[in-house]
């Protein structure tokens, strides 16, 4: 069957998260990541911890399967984001280097 | 592995008719697109008609996905254009053109197909590519530089996805009469053929034969590789 895309099924209006939601989703996130890692893998579950870089035990893939976590826990709260930025290997400006900025960095995007 | 959700760019005519026809045969359930309407009708094959170079249209196209199948298990970069032309008189409209659709719009489809994929528990991807780029004809520069970027894309997403489960090979056609070679003068296109290890023109059951081979759950080890076929390369 053909289906043009006008007729497809809208997705709900995106819910608009705080950010003390959001840094619940991204700790919770890390939680559950971390049944998933070694004991010498562990990420840190605060709001000060260092997700990238130095004193991370996550390399880039790591980052990347986190992040796609973290987009699931984002649409399963009805605030479906896309996380993707040019300086997201960037081991000095990656918004993703800490909860605290990556907090910030999906409240931003959640604001536009 | 039958009842599978797969996605399959470029589904009008051609190859990507036959994939869809034969995934279809497999009992799979098939997404396809393309600019124009399909002629398949089925029960289990829904069709968008989408431009793959408009990022706003494929982001809808993946949300319907989501919403229709949840997750998906295979994607089947097949949409591609292509230009007969010397470098000297080949428009720059006409490059972009070619490298939006054979290269950027299977990098936009993979990105966001990886994250329906990664729930799948035998993950494929497929991309298209040509033997214009180990045969690198003189008229073909910027459609076999495009096919070579698309090879060296599908083993790099070979090694960053293959934690996910998700393979990610690339199946090299050698001619078949199909739209896409319609501007090819036909004695170009013999004497590529006469070139071959097995000369002959190849058929779109030859290309459905080695997609099928990615797809099996059994290649879950074939990864990052590049199929010619009629023993180019």
């Amino acid at each position: 069957m053909s289906q043009p895309l006008s007729a497809s099924p809208q997705p709900p209006a995106a819910r608009r998260l705080a950010s003390d939601e959001i840094l619940d989703l991204v700790l919770q996130t890390i939680r559950t990541s971390n049944q998933s890692r070694d004991a010498a893998s562990q990420l840190e579950v605060s709001p000060g911890a260092v997700i990238f870089g130095a004193g991370s035990p996550l390399d880039s893939l790591g980052l990347v399967a986190l992040l796609l976590d973290l987009e699931d826990e984002m649409r399963a709260a009805g605030c479906p984001v896309a996380l993707g930025d040019e300086r997201a290997m960037s081991q000095k400006r990656s918004p993703f280097r800490t909860v605290s900025s990556l907090v910030e960095y999906i409240a931003t995007i959640v604001r536009e | 592995m039958a009842g599978r959700h797969v996605l399959i760019t470029g589904a009008t005519r051609g190859i990507g008719e036959a994939l869809v026809r034969h995934c279809l045969d497999a009992g799979d359930s098939v997404f396809g697109c393309g600019r124009t309407p399909s002629a398949v009708s089925h029960p289990q094959y829904t069709h968008f008609c989408v431009d793959v170079t408009a990022p706003a249209a494929v982001a809808q196209l993946f949300e319907d996905v989501r919403t229709q199948a949840a997750t998906l298990d295979v994607l089947i970069n097949n949409a591609g254009v292509a230009s007969m032309n010397a470098i000297v008189l080949t428009p720059d409209e006409t490059a972009r053109r070619i490298v939006d659709t054979n290269v950027l719009a299977p990098f936009t489809f993979t990105r966001l197909a990886v994250r329906l994929l990664r729930r799948s528990p035998a993950a494929r991807i497929v991309n298209l590519s040509s033997v214009a780029v180990p045969l690198r004809l003189e008229g073909e520069a910027i459609y076999a530089a495009s096919k070579s970027a698309l090879e060296t894309f599908t083993r790099i997403a070979a090694r960053e996805l293959g934690q996910f489960g998700i393979t990610c090979n690339a199946v090299g056609p050698s001619p078949i009469r199909t739209a896409l070679v319609a501007g090819v003068p036909d004695a170009k296109l013999q004497a590529m053929v006469d070139a071959q290890a097995v000369r002959r023109w190849a058929t779109t059951a030859d290309v459905v034969n080695v997609v099928d081979f990615f797809l099996r759950p059994e290649s879950s080890m074939i990864t990052g590789q590049v199929v010619y076929l009629g023993g180019a390369g």
